[in-house]
């Protein structure tokens, strides 16, 4: 969106104001536009009911969209049947062939796709063994776990070699260290063939570590869409500060002589001017906790008083209390010099610099 | 006080075991009466009856009628049955909810009804008294159920197995055949096989449009029955009662092996 290059090469898959009613309420994916380019990683990142399956279902053909295209290298797809789209879908469910053992299950499209038997073989060995279940070719699905099952569907997926990839929570059963070792895995993958890949996440830690770049989705809607550390540190909207990493909401008003920023009665760090919503005097400052810098009291800043504090491992959380009563969170590390400060019902002044700082209309 | 409840919960199954099965229990005893009348107990005990029902013409031709017809009407139920099911569970299309309970109609009819609709359709048509009009006489009868056992394990089946195959490059066909087919085998074999034994079991329907030409094994026994009462009668019930539970064993015994094959 924001960051087109003037030369950039013409996207791989174009999505415009796709559109998909379920009949409830509201529709499942609202008016979504992007562009992919070729060979690109995208994360599809937002909270559950989001409509993430629902649009991976609309490029797969599954479904037709209400109204909107799809389309990719410029033709649009979406009269185009689901056979004739050569994509790989990995399902939330995964959706084996239960009758079929796991050789037969990975060698399934390369079959229809009329490959010899001995390319066959090989291409399906090697699946496997991306996905570490070489050894388990002869068993039926139901004869493996979750995760077992989930990387059958992965190996499948890919061992077409399909236009584009569509991961959906592929990694979602796996315990913490496969699951590590298979997103290296499919990262991998995806560099070495360079398919096109959207990944259907709810997990944002697995988004900003895995993806070129990610779209962020609410209710049907797309909030934004930018590379990791985009969406990390400049938010487009409180969701996506909120849905990405931690955030401090602090409702304030603006002053836009100045400009200035009140919250509570007590000055916060200037704001860029640049940066200030299009209208409106109430807006809500974001800011991460671990932006936020804590210093003795009277040394300058917003004035607040500790509530409480708690060590989780690797850093220290702090809880505090404006002077209005809005509440908010900091995050030190343990060798922090400001950790001594941190002691409940000590008074305190907050700090941030005012790069670290979204305003939104609120 | 419990162990009161527990008992008469036992004596109360025992009773509902002792109905249902004591009636047949009878039979097949008397089934081996060598008394000309029915008595029980007998007075002394024979194959005899069961001679005399295997060398009856009309038991034998009726016996080989039913059995003729029931294979077809089995057969032919599936074939119309499954692309109806499939139709209604995964196709998407106006009036679906509609048709999808207007096929359940033959089973909240009164069969007798049914019975002089189809003659009035029939006779017009020379269909009395025919192969092809008891076919699709039974039909009316079989088709509701067997549509409706489908659905069930279509539905249960869900969608998804089949969506991946077609992503996978395979058109419906080939889905249909290749990932839809063997997982519904239990569903095939256990409504072909319902559908054979209602055929082969319907009587109300067959009593409008046999004829001297043409009539089925229940419609001969339901004539005899009408005429006399002695053991033969019993013989006939005993031999329904055994081809009815044969096809329920096979059934029982090709769906467990197609569940534990394709699940
Ligand atoms: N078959 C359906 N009929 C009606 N509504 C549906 C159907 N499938 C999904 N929805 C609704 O559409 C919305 C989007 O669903 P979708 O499955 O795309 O969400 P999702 O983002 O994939 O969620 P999750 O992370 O839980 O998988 C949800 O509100 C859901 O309730
Ligand atoms: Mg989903």
């Amino acid at each position: 969106m924001t960051d087109a290059q003037p030369s950039a090469p013409p996207p791989h898959i174009s999505i415009r104001a796709l559109t998909f009613d379920y009949g409830g309420k509201r529709p499942a994916v609202d008016a979504l536009s992007f562009d992919i380019a070729k060979g690109e990683f995208i994360g599809l990142l937002g909270p559950s009911g989001c409509g993430k399956s629902t649009t991976l279902r609309l490029f797969a053909g599954l479904m037709a969209p209400t109204s909107g295209q799809i389309s990719i290298g410029g033709q649009d797809i979406v009269s185009r049947p689901p056979w004739e789209r050569n994509l790989g879908l990995v399902f939330q469910s995964y959706a084996l062939f239960p009758h079929m053992t796991v050789t037969q299950n990975v060698a399934f499209g390369l079959k229809l796709r009329k490959i010899g038997k001995e390319e066959t073989a090989a291409r399906v060995a090697e699946a496997l063994r991306a996905v570490r279940l070489d050894g388990f070719g002869h068993r039926r699905p139901s004869e493996l776990s979750g995760g077992q099952q989930q990387r059958v569907a992965i190996a499948r997926a890919i061992v077409i070699e399909p236009e584009i990839l569509l991961l959906d929570e592929p990694l979602s059963n796996l315990d913490a260290r496969l699951r590590d070792e298979m997103r290296f895995e499919i990262r991998d993958i995806q560099n070495r063939t360079g398919i096109t890949t959207l990944f259907v996440t709810h997990d944002q830690q697995e988004a900003l570590t895995m993806c070129d770049r990610i779209a962020v989705m609410n209710a049907g809607r797309l909030e934004q869409i930018g590379t990791p550390t985009e969406v990390f540190d400049r938010a487009a909207t409180p969701f996506v500060a909120n849905f990405i990493g931690r955030a401090n909401t602090l409702r304030s008003t603006l002053d836009r002589n100045g400009p200035s920023l009140l919250c509570d009665g007590q000055p916060l760090p200037a704001p860029p001017a640049s940066e200030l919503p299009a209208s409106g005097s109430d807006v809500s400052v974001m800011v991460r906790p671990h932006a936020i810098r804590l210093r003795p009291a009277g040394s300058g800043g917003v004035a607040a008083t500790v509530a409480r504090r708690v060590f989780v491992g690797n850093m220290i959380e702090v809880e505090l209390t404006l002077t209005g009563g809005q509440t908010v969170a900091v995050e030190l590390q343990p060798n922090d010099p400001a950790v001594p400060l941190a002691i409940p019902g000590a008074a305190v002044d907050l700090d941030w610099s005012r790069d670290d700082m979204r305003i939104f209309a609120a | 006080m419990a162990r009161l409840i527990s008992l008469l919960a036992r004596a109360y199954v025992m009773a509902v075991f002792a109905f249902i099965f004591i009636p047949l229990l009878i039979i097949v005893v008397i089934s081996f009466s060598a008394d000309s009348y029915l008595s029980f107990p007998p007075s002394d005990w024979s194959l005899k009856w069961y001679g005399e029902v295997l060398s009856n013409e009309g038991f034998m031709q009726g016996l080989k009628n039913s059995a003729i017809i029931a294979a077809i009407v089995a057969l032919l139920s599936l074939g119309f049955g499954l692309p109806a099911a499939y139709a209604l569970e995964r196709l998407d299309f106006p009036g679906r909810t509609l048709i999808r309970n207007l096929i359940l109609a033959p089973l909240i009819l009164p069969a007798m009804m049914l019975g002089l609709g189809i003659l009035m359709v029939f006779t017009p048509a020379g269909l009395v008294a025919t192969y092809p009009g008891l076919v699709l006489a039974h039909l009316v009868m079989t088709l509701p159920f067997s549509v409706r056992i489908l659905q069930t394990t279509l539905s249960n089946l869900g969608a998804d197995v089949e969506e991946a195959a077609m992503t996978l490059g395979a058109r419906p066909l080939q889905t249909f055949l290749r990932i839809t087919l063997p997982r519904l085998m239990p569903g095939v074999v256990a409504s072909s096989a319902i559908a054979a034994i209602l055929s082969f079991d319907e009587i109300v329907l067959s009593l409008f449009i046999v004829g001297p030409r043409l009539t089925t094994l229940p419609v001969a026994i339901y004539r005899y029955v009408d005429e006399r009462t002695d053991p033969m009668v019993a013989v006939l019930a005993v031999l329904l009662i055994a081809i009815s539970l044969a096809i329920v064993l096979v059934v029982e015994r090709s769906v467990g092996f197609a569940k534990a094959f394709g699940r």
